[in-house]
């Protein structure tokens, strides 16, 4: 401020009759930020609240996923204390979808997607691998949104993403399979077992012909999944050689080793 | 057995989106260029004294007029669509629309879109009434103008005016960086009642303390050389 007047007492003078015209727009701008700061804070609380769902049901996806791991039959219906564990686990998942519905109303559901996609994706891992035990099949896209409330967005890139899961839960559950000894003594691999590795080798180059854009928001994972997708596949064809050639070799309780990437696992 | 159906209807899926985007991109495309002259217009503000502002204004006017044109051509084609799936794409010119447009009204330019004479910048309602398009939507699923581009845009438009206070003392104009100052310091005051989370709005937000130092810099070497003219300070 020029010419710095100030009373007795040093308080300045030169800021007094400036302050009346400063302090119109100024309380209208503070008016204004405080509306935009009560919307943020909602927005915050919102984004805040999905998270912690999303991630609730991602932790309860994965203990789905566990339990159907320790199943050694295909194609055939689930034994009874998995049904019932894997039950109680969907049931808490859907109540945790429907509690997230009121923070997806109108454009907030794809305002949030990115929250909840994980979880999505997650739960699509555990409910395709559900399925494709039961029936040996893909769960399709309609079958999915159908187990979902309408306002839960399921996209295609959600699901294609949960499919490329899915190929990692059918890699590690043939792998046991296979070294579970199923294996007649001929030393040939049972029908279902074939079956898993041939579904596998099927997803593998349907995956490989999807073509995707480069401006496309799933070219930010593809690439990687596309990566362990491929050693899955490898891993099961690699087991079910092993398998073949030396079933009749190997020691009772003998495992494939899953940890080799390039390396087999013998 | 594997469904080769599913992938097929996927990749339709992955391919339709593919179209949309392409559409909008050649959109914003347009708007990005319109933005660019819009851009290079108002910067001759730097370099131009307030009293011959008048052309400048004039000329970045109609640019902003061209890009109103692109908005509504994006605003026909984006409403068929859910809003937030694809808003990245012309977020960011929108944004730099709305600053430019700011900044333009700040200089005394659009006066005929203010609602108040004595604001120096338009409010969120006041753009999306220049604009032709509905803001801060909670309900509908259509396009609009969300609080945080016209957030964003004002941090643009503070970064500008700081530079702008620089250049104004080069041109011999004592009295704007005051304005200036006391303009962006009401803004920034509005800023810090925010609560802001780790976000873009708070990483670009954290600039604006440095935008204002460097305006106060300027008012305190023109106030201690006593270059202020009387009377203008409040202005």
């Amino acid at each position: 401020m020029a010419g710095t007047k100030r009373t007795w007492d040093g308080k300045q003078l030169s800021l007094q009759p400036t302050n009346p015209t400063m302090t119109e727009p100024s309380t209208q701008i503070l008016s204004i930020f405080e509306t935009f700061r009560n919307e943020l804070d909602e927005h915050h609380d919102r984004r805040e609240r999905l998270t912690k769902i999303s991630r609730d049901i991602t932790a309860l996806s994965k203990k789905i996923i566990f339990s159907l791991q320790r199943i050694r039959k295909i194609n055939a219906p689930l034994p009874p204390h998995i049904t019932t564990e894997t039950q109680t686990r969907f049931t808490q998942i859907q109540s945790l979808f429907n509690s997230a519905l009121p923070d997806l109303t109108g454009p907030n559901n794809w305002r949030y997607q990115r929250q909840l996609s994980g979880a999505v994706q997650e739960f699509i891992e555990a409910l395709s691998f559900h399925h494709y035990l039961q029936w040996q099949r893909l769960i399709s896209l309609r079958e999915v949104v159908a187990k979902l409330p309408a306002e839960v967005l399921v996209t295609g890139d959600d699901y294609l993403l949960g499919l490329f899961d899915l190929t990692g839960e059918m890699m590690r559950f043939a792998v046991t399979a296979l070294s579970a000894g199923s294996v007649e003594g001929t030393g040939g691999l049972s029908g279902e077992q074939v079956g898993i590795v041939v579904d596998l080798r099927e997803m593998r180059s349907l995956f490989e012909a999807l073509s995707v854009p480069p401006t496309h928001g799933l070219m930010r994972d593809l690439g990687k999944k596309m990566e362990v997708m491929q050693g899955s596949v490898e891993k099961v064809e690699r087991a079910a050689y092993g398998v073949l050639v030396r079933g009749s070799e190997r020691p009772v309780g003998w495992m494939p080793d899953l940890s080799g990437g390039d390396v087999g696992g013998y | 057995m594997i469904d080769r159906t599913i992938f097929e209807s996927l990749q339709s899926k992955i391919d339709e989106e593919a179209a949309v985007r392409d559409e909008l991109h050649e959109i914003v495309q347009t708007l990005a260029r319109n933005g660019r002259s819009t851009t290079a217009i108002l910067s001759r503000a730097h370099s131009t004294p307030s009293d011959q502002l008048k052309p400048v204004l004039d000329e970045a006017t109609r640019e902003i007029l061209a890009q109103k044109e692109q908005v509504t051509r994006l605003k026909a084609l984006a409403d068929k669509h859910p809003f937030y799936k694809y808003n990245a794409v012309w977020t960011r010119e929108l944004q730099n629309l709305v600053s430019s447009i700011e900044i333009c009204a700040w200089l005394g330019g659009l006066e005929e879109y203010k609602c108040n004479d004595s604001a120096s910048f338009l409010t969120i309602e006041e753009v999306g009434k220049f604009l032709d398009i509905p803001v801060n939507l909670k309900e509908q699923d259509v396009f609009h103008l969300t609080i945080e581009e016209y957030l964003l845009a004002l941090i643009s438009m503070i970064e500008e005016l700081s530079r702008l206070a620089v250049n104004s003392v080069t041109l011999g104009d004592y009295a704007r960086p005051v304005q200036i100052g006391n303009f962006i310091k009401d803004l920034f005051a509005g800023f810090q009642l925010l609560n802001l989370k780790n976000d873009i709005l708070r990483k670009r937000s954290d600039g604006i303390k440095y935008s204002v130092k460097k305006v106060e810099d300027v008012v305190y070497d023109l106030s201690l050389r006593k270059l202020i003219p009387k009377g203008n300070d409040a202005a």
